[in-house]
């Protein structure tokens, strides 16, 4: 089994820094206007959230895991709700690698792999070096087209 | 091709009243608040007749540039007025084939075409109108070219110039599977009062005033309205079903199924048997105490709630139990499932979870009491712990699956009771998800995922509240079964 990039941590803090503000800046805008308690509910919500929210991120990296089997892609990952997934080659419609500001600047890209299934059709695996990405969406794909002959993918 | 003729008119009317009807609202809304100028009644009717001359000219125009043409490639349609659309359809990838009439259009002899790929959220494809004679021989066209297309591709290249002679086959028969009975059509109706329909009423009790010393009046009140909105709702639910469902038939024509329904608007449409995703079995209480199940087809053509029965104009409305069993097996030949139940301890967990949702319930009860002072014994729900057990039981003792050679089959709900059956062939994922309740008690849901439309809606095939080896083991044998199965079909088309 395959762990991600231990620096994606740093890409998940961030995001759990960006919605500690908003939730900060929502409970500043409440107590404002409904609450009237004072400007500490806002820290303390803020705090709050960005606790939380670093030890989810620091969690999602622990349980984090991806293999490239024989037939299929195989991948855990879940915090409160532990989800693993069977994504087989034969079912890859598409394979994109993403890249946001933030991975940019941690030097990370993501690996996005679509299938025409109703629930679950695009799965996302974060926090790999780029040259990892393009390695794995090239290995997906030339497993994808190998094992397709002449079935549908539908 | 060109659309009939006839739907220009059609068109032009049709557009022309909802878009007056639009206008006539805004002026209404309008009048009166300064916003536009007043009037004279002379530029009234100048400006009508310009927005009928306008309509026309333009449903003319979209008439003269709409052009489809039908060859062994596929649809080719040419279409739009100022930017203009070229789409080429895929024979191999249309899905379903609907036609659609309405009380007026079948006057007219017109009809709606509409073709469903997979991809894409909206219908890829939309004759609107042609003759239903034209639509009707589209339909059969398609299938028709499609196979001598799959034909050509199985018998290799050297026999392409016999293909015309050889290949292609005398014309199948249609051969009926089933017909809604005028009894079953009327039970259906009687019966098909929707659950949904009562968070209608959950609007009933802000009607009430909450004054004090009428409150006994306004709840003997309340309760004869909400007990003539019920009867209402259901009348109207039932009316519903019976246009929708009047003269259902469905039969079998080669590798497609054809259905037909419906009173005032008539529907009917073809599904190609090798597009078929999911089967769905659903029995709700009463029909389970009366032997009646029915039965919906599901393909990937539709968007989530498309169509009024979610994704599968192909379905029995009712039928008896066993009629419906056969009927899944002619679609789809399954082995008779023998369900394994999730273990006991899963019991515990729904007892815990009905418990959690009463005290939830009851703490909302509280809090409206406290703010409103209304309603007065907050901790009824309480009571209703002790049926709990009760509940659970029955949850646990409907669920079940069966994973056999071909096909996973699951079985879910007390009150709607659904069994899916998912042929390993046409599994996309296969997820297995644990939330902190079922670790705490060591069980797992697998959730088989197929193309299926009506998926969207969270319908998916679940294999709910395994012990976590079981669903483990599930996980990893769906998938190896995949791959069994599509070596399988692999190696039949090469030996062909």
């Amino acid at each position: 089994m395959e762990v991600l990039n231990p620096r994606v941590r740093f890409v998940w803090v961030v995001g759990a820094a960006v919605f500690a503000l908003v939730v900060g800046g929502g409970a500043f805008v409440a107590d404002r206007f409904v609450l009237g308690v004072g400007v500490w509910v806002a820290a303390v919500a803020a705090a709050l959230a960005l606790v939380l929210g670093v030890v989810h991120a620091l969690l999602k990296y622990r349980i984090w895991r991806f293999e490239v089997r024989g037939d299929d892609l195989y991948l855990e990952r879940g915090v409160v709700t532990r989800v693993n997934t069977v994504v087989p080659f034969v079912r890859v419609q598409h394979v994109d690698t993403q890249r946001g500001p933030v991975e940019r600047a941690a030097g990370l890209a993501s690996v996005v792999v679509y299938t025409a299934g109703s629930r679950g059709a695009d799965v996302t695996i974060p926090g790999l070096t780029p040259d990892r990405a393009d390695a794995l969406q090239e290995q997906l794909r030339s497993l994808a087209i190998e094992s397709e002959g002449e079935y549908d993918a539908v | 091709m060109k659309l009939h003729p006839l739907s220009v008119p059609y068109r032009a009317i049709s557009r022309g009243l909802s878009l007056g009807t639009t206008l006539v609202f805004i002026g209404i809304t309008l009048s009166g608040t300064g916003t536009i100028p007043r009037l004279a009644l002379p530029a009234l009717v100048a400006i009508a007749i310009f927005g009928v001359l306008a309509t026309a000219a333009w449903q003319v125009a979209y008439y003269r540039r709409f052009e489809y043409k039908l060859s062994d490639e596929g649809l080719d349609i040419a279409s739009g007025v100022i930017s203009r659309r070229n789409r080429e359809i895929p024979l191999r990838r249309i899905q379903n084939v609907d036609i659609s009439r309405n009380v007026v259009q079948r006057a007219l002899g017109l009809a709606a075409l509409d073709l469903e790929t997979a991809g894409g959220g909206e219908t890829e494809a939309s004759l609107r109108f042609v003759g239903y004679d034209e639509a009707k021989r589209l339909q059969r066209e398609i299938q028709r070219r499609k196979r001598r297309v799959n034909g050509r591709a199985v018998a290799g290249d050297e026999a392409e110039e016999v293909e015309a002679s050889a290949v292609e086959r005398p014309p199948e028969t249609e051969e009926q599977l089933f017909e809604l009975s005028a009894t079953e059509l009327a039970i259906l109706s009687v019966l098909s009062f929707d659950l949904r329909y009562f968070s209608l009423l959950a609007f009933g009790p802000v009607a009430f005033p909450f004054v004090p010393g009428i409150t006994e009046l306004a709840f003997v009140g309340g309760v004869m309205l909400a007990a003539m909105l019920a009867v209402a709702l259901w009348a109207i639910g039932a009316v519903v079903t019976f246009g929708r469902y009047y003269g259902f038939r469905l039969s079998r024509v080669g590798d497609e199924l054809r259905y037909e329904r419906g009173l005032l608007q008539r529907y009917d449409g073809s599904i190609p048997l090798e597009k078929v995703q999911t089967l769905t079995i659903r029995e709700n209480v009463l029909m389970r105490r009366f032997g009646y199940a029915a039965l919906a087809v599901e393909t990937a053509g539709y968007a989530p709630g498309q169509t009024p029965s979610g994704g599968s104009e192909a379905a029995v409305p009712l039928a008896t139990r066993e009629r419906v069993l056969e009927l899944a097996q002619e679609v789809e030949p399954f082995d008779p499932p023998e369900f394994s139940r999730p273990p006991k301890r899963a019991r515990r967990r729904y007892v815990a979870r009905y418990s959690l949702a009463l005290a939830g319930l009851s703490g909302v009860l509280f809090g409206a009491q406290a703010v409103f002072g209304w309603p007065d014994p907050w901790y009824l729900p309480l009571a209703l712990v002790l049926l709990t057990p009760v509940a659970a039981h029955l949850s646990w003792a409907n669920r079940g699956y069966d994973a056999r050679d071909r096909h996973v089959v699951t079985r879910n709900g007390f009150w709607r009771r659904t069994t899916k059956v998912v042929a390993y062939d046409r599994v996309q994922t296969v997820i297995q998800a644990q939330s902190p309740f079922q670790r705490r008690r060591r069980l797992a849901t697998v959730v088989v995922d197929t193309a299926s439309s009506a998926g969207f809606a969270g319908r998916e095939a679940r294999a709910v509240d395994l012990d976590t080896e079981d669903a483990a083991a599930l996980r990893e044998l769906v998938g190896r079964r995949l791959q069994e199965r599509l070596g399988e079909r692999r190696s039949n088309l090469d030996a062909r």
